[in-house]
């Protein structure tokens, strides 16, 4: 296949799953209602400790955004796989003469992209509701901020979808990674704020750094450059833990009869 | 034989499965877990010509659906080979997956939340359709399966039929040299049914050639060329709906219907000389029983009596159908070789 009909794959498949996912009244929910509660409870909570002078109500927008974000990239990515099982469709794919890391890379990063809404929605709500002030300090760097944090979360997603479908209750194990993620990202306090010895844990997470882009281009006082690269970097070393991850899942899907079991 | 990177010739059988076996290990229990040991497939052979259209016929359990999984590259045998167009299911997977079309039967396998026309270029792309080609393929699928005018509404309102018309079209969209059916008529209305054994049917005709599995005596006999009828993982008969009737040529049968016959009275009947072999089928409120002896023998007196007690209904003397052979080749190879099929090993 050559590499323009796989781009071509993956975004026909990107673009698929973010219909699909517009179809499931639950992750509409998660990802349209969801970061508007995270937002304003925000809101009210810096507000009520004086907090609020500065970029700190942006601050909490993006940060609530990046919540739902990641919220819908565990769930979506997280069950990507399983669902297709239980649907039927995961032997119809695997079967397909097509790459299946092609497809999954589609799947994933259509939950991130679509998980992103989240960001747009707390936005228009703060400027909305509480009047928020929109402003970029680096408006030329966040559309790669942007770009460094979805492929960083896609990747993330794609290694999630991969690990997940090998625990037979991986729904509790997205439910137990949800809350967590989002206090050690530094998505509603910075980490600088969390313990010393959490901080290496959340510079391996994609979320973190995607935060950190993004915040940095918008609010920061230095372009994101470290930032950036991290996500990149982490990108690619997600991509292959999946990758690695994907062959073991489908040779012992093969092998035991797995890719059809309800 | 074909190394596993020459181009397979044109002599080459579409399909060619040599003593192809799969066994599932599993366990039972929690706390002291057991494992187990079923062997699905036990030494499988057949060859399928190109342009064939194979039937694989046996009850539920038999091993069907593990044969043409291993065929299409989803499971891996445990022992044996198989080649699809002269490529190596095991090693071979992008090559044959390339030449195949898989279709099964029931509601999984869709995407329900859009429409047909959504699900159809959306396996297009994946099975690497050529952009200019999509639109022109799938109208021409719409128009085979009958689903022209309805392909813009969502699969979650069509009907049983509906949807599995959609699935041969997902099956064929990438123009299959072969084609796997599993079960494709199971819960389909009688109509629907008839409309689909033309399709398969029309894809012969245009050169396909198709792999059908079912339960369906008559399915089989109505579309396939050659018939294996398989039982507990081992193939017991192939050939023709004819070759197959031979088998039981020789045999008359007798069809008593009973209320409330025993298996002690059964067991009677099977014990007795001049009986070959007797199959029960259960009825609502009846059990019709099919019993076979030597042709010429007279011998429907004779079952009466042995009866007994037991309340008999209809009874009618007629010559065996393709239908009393299937029931033969299964009985004769049933309970014996499906308990040792499952083997339970404790450690």
């Amino acid at each position: 296949m050559s590499g323009a009909r796989s781009l071509r794959l993956i975004w026909f498949v990107t673009w698929f799953n973010v219909r699909m996912l517009l179809a499931s009244e639950f992750f509409v929910l998660l990802t349209f209602i969801g970061p508007l509660i995270y937002a304003t409870l925000g809101f009210f909570l810096f507000r009520s400790g004086g907090g609020t002078a500065g970029h700190t109500l942006l601050y909490v927008a993006l940060g609530a955004g990046m919540m739902g974000v990641w919220s819908t990239t565990l769930f979506g990515c997280g069950g990507a796989i399983a669902w297709q099982r239980w649907e039927g469709t995961l032997e119809l794919l695997v079967n397909a003469p097509t790459r299946y890391d092609f497809i999954l890379v589609g799947q994933t990063f259509g939950a991130v992209v679509f998980g992103f809404y989240g960001i747009v929605a707390t936005l228009i709500w703060g400027v909305v509701l509480f009047g928020m002030p929109i402003e970029a300090t680096f408006p030329l760097i966040l559309p790669l901020s942007l770009l460094a944090a979805v492929v960083s979360l896609g990747s993330l997603g794609m290694l999630i979808a991969t690990t997940f479908v090998l625990y037979r209750h991986a729904n509790a194990l997205g439910n137990l990674l949800e809350y967590p993620i989002w206090l050690v990202a530094g998505l509603l306090v910075p980490v600088a704020t969390l313990p010393f010895w959490v901080r290496p844990l959340s510079w391996l997470l994609a979320p973190t750094w995607g935060m950190e882009a993004i915040r940095g281009a918008a609010i920061g006082t230095e372009p994101p450059i470290l930032a950036i690269v991290m996500c990149f970097a982490l990108a690619v070393v997600y991509y292959l833990a999946a990758r690695v991850a994907l062959i073991y899942v489908l040779a012992k899907a093969r092998r035991d009869a797995t890719l059809s079991l309800q | 034989m074909i190394g596993p990177m020459e181009r397979p010739s044109t002599n080459t059988p579409a399909i060619e499965a040599i003593d192809l076996a799969r066994t599932y290990k599993t366990h039972t229990g929690v706390v002291r877990r057991r494992p187990i040991s079923v062997e699905a497939v036990r030494g499988v052979s057949f060859e399928v010509r190109p342009g064939e259209l194979f039937g694989l016929l046996g009850p539920n359990g038999a091993g069907k659906t593990t044969t043409i999984k291993m065929l299409i590259t989803l499971l891996l045998p445990t022992s044996g080979t198989a080649r699809v167009m002269g490529y190596d299911v095991v090693r071979e997977t992008t090559a044959v997956r390339e030449r195949i079309g898989y279709v099964f039967g029931g509601d999984r396998g869709l995407y329900d939340r859009v429409s047909a026309l959504d699900n159809l270029r959306y396996f297009a792309e994946l099975y690497g359709v050529e952009p200019s080609e999509q639109k022109r393929r799938i109208g021409a699928l719409l128009e085979l399966v009958g689903l022209t005018g309805r392909e813009k509404e969502k699969v979650e309102g069509y009907s049983r039929g509906m949807r599995q018309r959609l699935h041969i079209a997902r099956g064929l969209l990438h123009d299959p040299e072969v084609i796997f059916m599993d079960e494709p008529s199971i819960g389909l209305d009688p109509i629907g049914a008839r409309e689909l054994r033309q399709t398969v049917r029309s894809l012969v005709d245009s050169g396909k050639t198709v792999l059908l599995t079912t339960h369906y005596m008559f399915e089989a006999d109505a579309l396939c060329d050659r018939i294996a009828v398989i039982n507990a993982g081992r193939i017991v008969a192939l050939g023709t709906g004819a070759d197959l009737k031979d088998a039981i040529a020789d045999r008359t049968i007798v069809e008593i219907e009973t209320f409330g016959v025993s298996d002690e009275t059964v067991e009677r009947l099977r014990g007795d000389d001049e009986v070959n072999a007797v199959n029960m089928e259960e009825r609502d409120q009846s059990q019709i029983l099919l019993v076979q002896s030597d042709r010429g023998a007279h011998i429907t007196q004779r079952l009466l009596a042995l009866l007994g007690e037991t309340r008999v209904g209809k009874v009618v003397a007629r010559e065996p159908t393709l239908e009393d052979a299937y029931v033969h080749l299964i009985a004769s190879t049933g309970d014996d070789e499906a308990r040792s099929a499952r083997a339970a090993s404790v450690q």
